[in-house]
């Protein structure tokens, strides 16, 4: 299963993206600053814009889950319950994950949008597609929030798990690192090699690097360990 | 037309001769030919058709309950045709500029103000409405009927959390009443002259056209 981008070209207006290279089975991190065309990327890799020139082609994966940067557009049902099923789940499945259990006949939009982000990336990562693209998932989400969809998105086994997000504190652990800047897409490469060629690390990866530090992957306890080898 | 205040006093005054006779209308229309880019400040097909299909349900009812339908349809268009134009053509911060130069510095900013958050509230709403049809889209839902009642709902409860937001805003910076702004336009040379050719269809729509053609028959 893998999601390949030959010589991918989309303008609009005065944007344009420009992107090549194959995503293979596991956690993807797409990083860069905002307005750099990561949200554009996923919706050209979910097949919902149509490149100018280049393709995106889709090998073995039959299923597909876009999960928008704000949760209030995913919303079509009058219940939160109502809601979780809207997307073809058993809603005391998704609210459980989602820890919003109690709330089940409540609107959606009485939700805090961090509460309501926290459902629809509990819906979207429950569909268990061959291919998820996650939109900013960690934006609106207190940090235990943001630490639970790591462990989430760590947890999920098979298929391409595709992250776009500008997140420098609390991010999960991933296969591969790619950078979007001002509209095209580059690739660092597979982790833990790629770490030190990722010009939007965060600050404690760039500190443990700075002290000689190799971390193995990309989260702050990753940076940790990898001082803590060092120092002894 | 570069001159803003020129360009809303151009489409105020043809608006009301365009919704005024249908010779109004009609002379409107010919100014929007001779003086806007036509088809170039027009929005995509997906926007304008919806609006001149409303507009064509509404001729339609009058049309069939006796009414000048028809006529309807031909000025409220020509309206739609302005108003594009209108909206293509001004930027960020000319309405609160025209406002504050027209009404000054206090009631004039308020006015202007609220323009502005107004005419920006409709490319976020464009881009809305983009989101939820993309949302919908992944859930399987297609457009139509059934889809109306949930985009309605998800767009005006963003939109009053949006105003709440913006509102407070205003209010975390200080804001309290008015402000100042030094306005300053740029008039290109041919703003005046489209300008006065601009009253000439509000004329016809105010002249009796068929006492004229009494008098000269």
């Amino acid at each position: 299963m893998r999601v390949e981008l030959a010589d991918l070209v989309f303008a609009r207006d005065s944007f344009t993206l420009r992107g090549s290279g194959t995503f293979d089975e596991g956690v993807h991190l797409v990083s860069g600053p905002v307005g750099s065309g990561k949200s554009t990327l996923a919706l050209l890799l979910a097949g919902l814009l149509r490149p100018e020139s280049g393709a995106v082609r889709r090998h073995d994966v039959l299923s597909t889950q876009l999960l928008l940067q704000f949760p209030e557009h995913h919303v079509t049902s009058p219940t939160v319950a109502g809601e979780a099923a809207s997307w073809g789940l058993i809603p005391d499945d998704a609210l459980r994950l989602a820890e919003l259990s109690a709330r089940a006949d409540d609107d959606p939009f009485h939700l805090s949008r961090g509460e309501l982000k926290r459902l629809t990336l509990a819906c979207a990562i429950l569909r268990d597609p061959d291919l998820l693209l996650l939109d900013e998932p960690f934006a609106s989400l207190d940090c235990t929030a943001k630490r639970k969809a790591c462990r989430m998105l760590e947890e999920r086994d098979a298929g391409i798990t595709i992250v776009f997000s500008h997140e420098r504190a609390v991010l999960p652990r991933v296969d591969a690192i790619w950078e979007m800047e001002e509209g095209v897409l580059a690739a660092r490469g597979s982790v833990p090699g790629a770490i030190p060629s990722w010009r939007h690390a965060p600050p404690y990866l760039r500190y443990a690097l700075e002290q000689g530090a190799r971390p193995m992957n990309i989260r702050l306890s990753d940076a940790r360990e990898a001082l803590c080898r060092i120092r002894g | 037309m570069q001159d803003p205040r020129l360009r809303l006093l151009s489409v105020a005054v043809l608006s009301l001769a365009a919704f005024a006779s249908t010779v109004g209308a009609a002379a409107a229309l010919v100014w929007w030919l001779l003086f806007t880019p036509r088809t170039g400040s027009l929005p995509r097909p997906g926007v304008l058709l919806p609006l001149v299909g409303m507009v064509a349900a509404t001729a339609l009812v009058s049309a069939w309950g006796g009414g000048a339908g028809l006529s309807y349809f031909f000025r409220m268009t020509v309206i739609l045709l302005l108003a594009a134009w209108a909206y293509t053509e001004t930027e960020d911060g000319e309405v609160l500029a025209v406002a504050v130069w027209a009404l000054g510095n206090r009631v004039g900013f308020e006015v202007g103000l609220v323009a502005e958050m107004g005419i920006s509230g409709i490319s976020v709403l464009r881009q809305e409405i983009e989101q939820v049809r993309t949302a919908m889209a992944l859930k399987g839902i297609r457009p139509g009927v059934r889809s109306i009642v949930p985009l309605a709902v998800t767009l005006i409860v963003t939109e009053i959390r949006r105003a709440d937001e913006t509102a407070r805003l205003l209010v975390v910076r200080g804001y309290t009443t008015g402000g100042k702004i030094c306005p300053r336009f740029r008039t290109d040379p041919l703003d005046v002259p489209a300008t006065i050719m601009a009253i000439m269809p509000a004329f016809l729509s105010a002249l009796p056209l068929r006492d004229v053609f009494i008098l000269v028959g």
